[in-house]
């Protein structure tokens, strides 16, 4: 076995294996569990980024040919098989002759920058739990890194039951990340959470084991032989061949909707799509920081990711003519909702996890914008907002450490108090409200460019969520940050202290210049916070300017999806020669 | 191709680099020499645009097109997107950039100054280099997204120098009103980009422009939407509201942003777009329209502030409005385009001269009366103040027209604009009375100008008491600066009490102190004061103005088409001129009369017309009326929404998550271990079962 293969698998085994380690230790050996937890998330750090660039390299030196049937086509995929390296020979249960589950991971251009983002997200994750978690820190590390490794496995399964697994399997870190770690709702978070999405995926199980079972069926006849596949890639490759049999048009049609649906129940909860997000605030709000930080940064993207991967390629026809008026309606409704909602909160933190929703609402109007650009503008709004809400989260979580309350009431002024923590949110929350030149604009932008020219008017609507999205934002930060200084539990010190001889102002401007050294005890960022916060700023900047080398790297599998739809698209004109649909056509003409 | 093409970059990348360098550096180590890396920026940046200037005078477009910003979608893709970091300069281009960097110098080598002794003075240097950054990249941009992130770059160093003093209630409300209310106008904008995109394939400027025709279905609405952009950025009615607020930025940006460069972005947005909006009559009329009422509107308000910075500031949004009436006037039928265009670029000109002078000259009397900026708190000031006294009556006689100073020629061209228009087509008595309205709201300007003049410079000497406390403060703290420029945050929020001994500061001391700012700031007034004093006359009348961009913009290839150029030199209208001089007379000479010869007239004039006058001191209530109409409905449906979805949707969770439980207890008593009963049960089974099979 080559060195890559085993990089690859240690991005998985590798958490796990330390976890079991790290768990064992007992709980009273809090230094050794972060230390190791922190040694562990950087060697992932760093095997993703050797990744993501011996991906490049061979993509550059082996450019993907997009065939007649475009399908996913993994790179580095540990026991490829000599024929075809896309595939691989590890089986892990064989049933019969001809199929199996397989333990076949890769890497292509829709997940290598989620798995370099996970990369990233888990050592800040470590990082800003060094002093909030004592309590059993053996455990609370152990899960974090179990965590990490299931969302690893999400991006990396390109085996159906292998994919589910790990979707799964993050449910379990996460439910006692929040239960054990978390607020006081925390038990009543971390149960709702679980089984909301666990119901959800589950029926999407369903739907998975409904395409094998089908293609198996259905396959055999003179055109294909039998098939029994868990393989992402060959399902799909078997689905849109089915698909343009005319003979069989009809029941893959209504088989479609239904695999649509199925999907759509455990992916729309787990991005969260309006209606389906309450259980998104309570966890948030309960979760510990590096909870929040994964929750938001890295594991909603699953949801996301699901669609992509599986359900626009295996599901096309539905996406088309479901999946845009259905999904699309809901996205720019959960981007006004969500926005509404985060503008009338009074906790950070749930401001921040309403924002999440009216975010994933962009990104999942981009990508039923079902084209090339819509599809690319969705994808970097995943990374992007990984990094930003991820940075927000971390951001808070530091707040909460310093005054231990999350109301905005609570505070004012902060700025004058904590200048560079503040510096360092603002500079965030522009990214957050996609302000040019840094990471939030791109992906947005592309976002609209592409459901402009599918539905404008859902593109329109959904342009006021520019707007709104800048008013909660910014409205807290005038709340927590601007204004004179009040500190949670010093207000009535510090009314006394300098509101008499200087004025307001004045106290504040002395402490702006001094706030390190006196005071409540509070001091600013500190040099761990820095370590942590500063790849997350500078990538927020290098993003906003150099995103091309992203999307280009992004670019052929990106192809593989929108060239499937526009594939279908092209058939269903054909099908159904509507004379309203070429009127309409003659006249944007 | 021209050489200077490869350096168009460094244009806004000096300034750029200054800010990283002091926002990486200006905290611990420049700390009070935070000034160079953002004079040097700029100056760097004026040398390489006045060679641009020189290279377009020399009938040059440099052009830097090489690097991609993002790029989506495969060619014959509809829905690919292709942006560069691509940069042209044109005529229009060149004098906007030489406005720019040239005022921009000045101004931050008069913030050096100003700002002394802040705590944050390395933050302010940061925020003016960045928007110096911005700015000239929005007037190199070559298209359109390109010229929108920058466009949003300078909201944002609008947001971030408005809200400077962000520990002030006031300021952090003004900053974060500044940027929510033109990033209204930035959705109209984007939409209008989108729309323009998806006709045209294209985000280029002259790819859309050499494609568009009066026939596009879609084209008025593009240009309605672009025109919302440039409502909101040039604060135009109804979305003026943020400028007067932004006034609680520090007054070396409020003579830079917020009068003499971003502000303008709107009107270089349509001069820029001209080629689109000559196309669409329509809109063209609205566009004047608002204009004509923004500049009456603004006049009527700004007759009644007593903020001397206010005043100024609404002044702004009425000249801003004389822009946009010259640029609703370029309509295609009188061939007017060029005209219209090359009025509203030179009040665009004149104007940034003289508003910098007055905002700074203001800036120089805050400085010296102790951040006091009430025109009620003082008086009498020009004995005290001799050099900005003289400068700042240079600049409200080029703001006010009198005449031949460089506001009354630039001016003069826009009302001629508009009379032109209004000689024939469709809108013809629109613009006659935009043209009236004009006239009277340039009578107004130069007795609300005035009226703040002498309000400030004229009567009786008085000081506030802050004038002394402040510079006495200013000794005690900084004992090795002799004038005091101490930091403004120190005077904020009732200093004026707070007892820095100006019990030893009694009347008697006053002689002794000098109110009149340093040599430091006083030079770029005086070199603002000629320019104001002599643009005009040099640049106007003698065309040099006009031909340099019709020559090196409008008639180039990639200007406009040719159904839009003219050839002919506008010939001045004597009688025009004779009749805006006399009203910029009467207007000054009227407010001659009302405070300084019979000081009781304004009280007498208050009285007689309370209303009137209630509605201008408040503003017409555009404030309260968009709270009540917007602002609270939206809140209030924001707590609506968090309401229904505590209870409804997350409700409805609950209540599906009751399901199988309730299930469970509905169906327990079934199991009730009870032999018999099950026996019962199997009984009615099968019963049941027998009877469905015979019935059918």
């Amino acid at each position: 076995m080559d060195g890559t293969s085993l990089m690859m698998i240690a991005l998985v085994a590798l958490p796990i294996a330390a976890a079991i380690a790290i768990a064992a230790l007992g709980s009273r050996r809090v230094a050794q569990a972060r230390v190791a937890a922190l040694g562990v998330s950087l060697v992932g750090l760093v095997l993703s980024l050797i990744l993501a660039w011996q991906f490049h390299q061979h993509r550059a030196e082996h450019p993907p040919a997009l065939s007649a049937t475009p399908t996913f086509a993994p790179e580095m995929v540990p026991g490829a098989d000599p024929a075809n390296p896309h595939k691989t020979t590890w089986n892990i249960l064989e049933l019969g002759r001809s199929g199996a589950v397989q333990f076949y991971i890769g890497l292509d251009g829709l997940n290598v920058w989620l798995v370099v983002l996970t990369g990233l997200l888990m050592v800040p994750a470590v990082l800003v739990s060094w002093n909030a978690i004592e309590d059993r820190a053996n455990e609370y590390y152990a899960w974090l890194l179990v965590l990490g490794a299931g969302l690893m496995g999400v991006f990396l399964a390109f085996d159906l039951i292998l994919f589910y697994v790990f979707f799964e399997l993050t449910l379990v870190p996460l439910f006692f990340l929040i239960g054990i770690w978390g607020g006081p709702e925390r038990r009543h978070a971390a149960r709702k959470f679980f089984i909301y999405t666990l119901a959800g995926s589950l029926i999407t199980f369903v739907g998975l084991l409904a395409v094998v079972v089908v293609v198996w069926q259905r396959s055999g006849s003179e055109a294909s032989p039998r098939t029994l596949t868990f393989s992402i890639p060959e399902l799909i490759a078997q689905v849109n061949m089915h698909l343009r049999i005319p003979a069989e048009a009809a029941f893959w049609q209504r088989f479609q909707v239904a695999l649509f649906l199925a999907l759509f129940a455990g992916f729309a909860i787990k991005v969260p799509l309006f209606p389906m997000h309450t259980w998104l605030p309570l966890a948030h709000v309960e979760a510990p920081t590096a909870g929040s930080v994964l929750l938001a940064g890295v594991l909603l993207k699953m949801g996301t990711y699901g669609f992509l991967r599986l359900a626009l390629p295996l599901a096309p026809d539905a996406c088309i003519t479901l999946g845009v008026p259905m999904i699309g309606t809901l996205a720019v409704v959960g981007i006004l909702y969500g926005a509404f909602c985060s503008l009338a909160q009074d906790d950070i933190k749930k401001l921040i996890a309403y924002s999440s929703v009216s975010h994933l609402g962009f990104c999942m109007l981009g990508m039923f914008a079902l084209n090339e650009t819509g599809i690319t503008g969705s994808m970097l709004q995943m990374i992007n907002h990984g990094i930003s809400t991820g940075g927000l989260f971390l951001i808070v979580g530091m707040l909460y450490e310093r005054y231990h309350t999350r109301k905005i009431a609570d505070y004012s002024g902060i700025g004058a108090k904590l200048y560079l923590l503040s510096a360092a949110m603002v500079f965030v929350c522009l990214s957050s409200v996609g302000l040019p030149g840094l990471n939030g604009f791109v992906g947005e932008a592309l976002v609209f460019f592409g459901m402009f020219k599918v539905r404008p008017t859902m593109a329109v609507i959904g342009t006021a969520g520019i707007l709104l999205g800048a008013w909660y934002l910014l409205s807290m930060l005038k709340a927590v940050f601007f204004g004179p200084l009040k500190e949670p539990g010093h207000s009535a010190h510090h009314g006394q202290g300098h509101s008499h001889g200087h004025g307001h102002a004045h106290g504040n401007v002395q402490a702006e210049a001094v706030g390190k050294h006196e005071g409540s005890g509070v001091q600013d960022i500190t040099g761990r916070e820095v370590i942590l916060l500063a790849p997350i700023l500078a990538l927020c900047l290098v993003l906003g300017v150099f995103p091309q080398p992203i999307i280009n790297s992004m670019q052929p599998d990106v192809r593989v999806v929108s060239t499937i739809l526009e594939q279908r698209k092209e058939a269903l004109r054909k099908a159904v020669p509507a004379p309203v649909e070429t009127k309409t056509a003659e006249a944007q003409r | 191709m021209s050489n200077m093409s490869q350096y168009l970059w460094l244009i806004p990348f000096l300034p750029l680099l200054g800010s990283a360098i002091i926002a990486g550096m200006g905290k611990n180590v420049l700390r009070g020499a935070s000034h160079w890396p953002c004079i040097l920026g700029a100056v760097g940046s004026c040398v390489l645009s006045v060679m641009t200037f020189m290279a377009v005078q020399a009938h040059e477009i440099p052009l830097l097109d090489e690097y991609v910003w993002f790029r989506t979608g495969s060619v014959g893709d509809p829905a690919s997107v292709q942006v560069a970091f691509s940069l042209r300069a044109d005529g229009l281009t060149a004098v906007m950039l030489i406005t720019v960097t040239f005022i921009g110098t000045l101004i931050a080598i008069y913030s050096s100054s100003y700002m002394k002794g802040d705590p944050a003075y390395y933050r302010f240097f940061m925020a003016v280099s960045l928007f110096l950054a911005a700015m000239t990249g929005l007037v190199l941009a070559n298209n359109f997204i390109l010229l929108y992130a920058c466009w949003e770059g300078v909201g944002l160093c609008s947001y971030l120098l408005v809200g400077f003093w962000f520990f002030k209630p006031s300021a952090a409300a003004a900053a974060r009103k500044a940027f929510l209310v033109t990033r209204l106008g930035d959705i109209g904008l984007f939409l209008g980009i989108l729309i323009l995109w998806s006709q045209y394939g294209t985000l280029d400027y002259q790819g859309i422009f050499q494609h568009a025709s009066a026939n596009d279905p879609y084209l008025g609405i593009a240009c309605f939407l672009l025109f919302v952009g440039a409502v909101g950025k040039s604060a135009q009615f109804p979305l003026h509201v943020w400028l007067p607020d932004a006034m609680e930025g520090p007054s070396p940006v409020s003579a830079l942003i917020h009068a003499a460069t971003m502000v303008t972005a709107g009107v270089y947005l349509l001069a820029r777009t001209m080629p689109l909006f000559g196309l669409c009559p329509d809109v063209q009329a609205y566009v004047a329209v608002t204009g004509a009422f923004t500049a009456l509107l603004a006049a009527l308000i700004a007759l009644t502030q007593t903020d001397l910075k206010r005043v100024l500031a609404y002044s702004t949004v009425s000249q801003l409005g004389y822009m946009f009436l010259a640029l609703g006037s370029g309509v295609q039928h009188e061939r007017l385009a060029t005209l219209a265009v090359v009025a509203a670029v030179f009040h665009l000109f004149t104007h940034a001269f003289f508003k910098a002078l007055l905002f700074l000259g203001a800036g120089s009397v805050m400085h010296a009366m102790g951040d006091v900026i009430d025109m009620r708190k003082f008086s009498g000031l020009r004995r005290v103040l001799p050099t900005t006294h003289w400068t700042f009556l240079i600049g409200s006689a080029a703001l006010a027209g009198f005449p031949l100073l460089s506001g009354f020629w630039s001016k003069d061209e826009v009302l001629l604009t508009t009379l032109r228009a209004s000689q024939n087509g469709p809108y013809a008595t629109l613009y006659m009375v935009c043209f009236i309205s004009a006239m009277a709201t340039a009578g107004l300007t130069a007795f609300y100008t005035f009226r703040a003049y002498f309000m400030t410079f004229w009567g009786p000497e008085k000081i506030p008491a802050e004038a002394y406390a402040h510079h006495g403060h200013s000794h005690a703290e900084l004992p090795e600066k002799p004038h005091g420029h101490a930091d403004h945050g120190h005077a904020h929020g009732g200093h004026g009490d707070s007892g820095h001994g100006d019990a030893g500061h009694g009347d008697a001391g006053h002689g002794a102190v000098r109110l009149e700012s340093g040599e430091v700031m006083l030079w770029p007034l005086r070199i603002l004061a000629i320019g104001a004093l002599l643009v005009g006359i040099v640049l106007g009348p003698t065309h040099l103005f006009a031909h340099f961009l019709e020559r090196n913009w409008v008639n180039t290839p990639d200007g406009f088409p040719v159904s839009m150029r003219t050839d002919e030199a506008p010939h001045p209208n004597l009688i025009l001129m004779i009749g805006s001089g006399i009203f910029a007379l009467a207007g000054i000479g009227l407010a001659y009369l009302a405070y300084v010869k019979n000081p009781k007239m304004p009280a007498e004039m208050m009285n007689s017309a309370k209303r009137m006058y209630g509605l201008s001191r408040n503003k017409f209530y555009l404030d309260e009326i968009f709270a009540a109409v917007f602002v609270r409905p939206l809140q209030a449906f924001a707590h609506l929404c968090r309401v229904i979805d505590q209870m409804v949707v997350d409700g409805v969770v609950d209540l599906v998550g009751q399901f199988p439980s309730m299930i469970g207890a509905a169906i327990r008593p079934v199991q009730n271990g009870l032999v018999q009963f099950y026996a019962l049960l199997m009984a009615l089974g099968v019963a049941g079962y027998l009877l469905a099979v015979l019935v059918r």
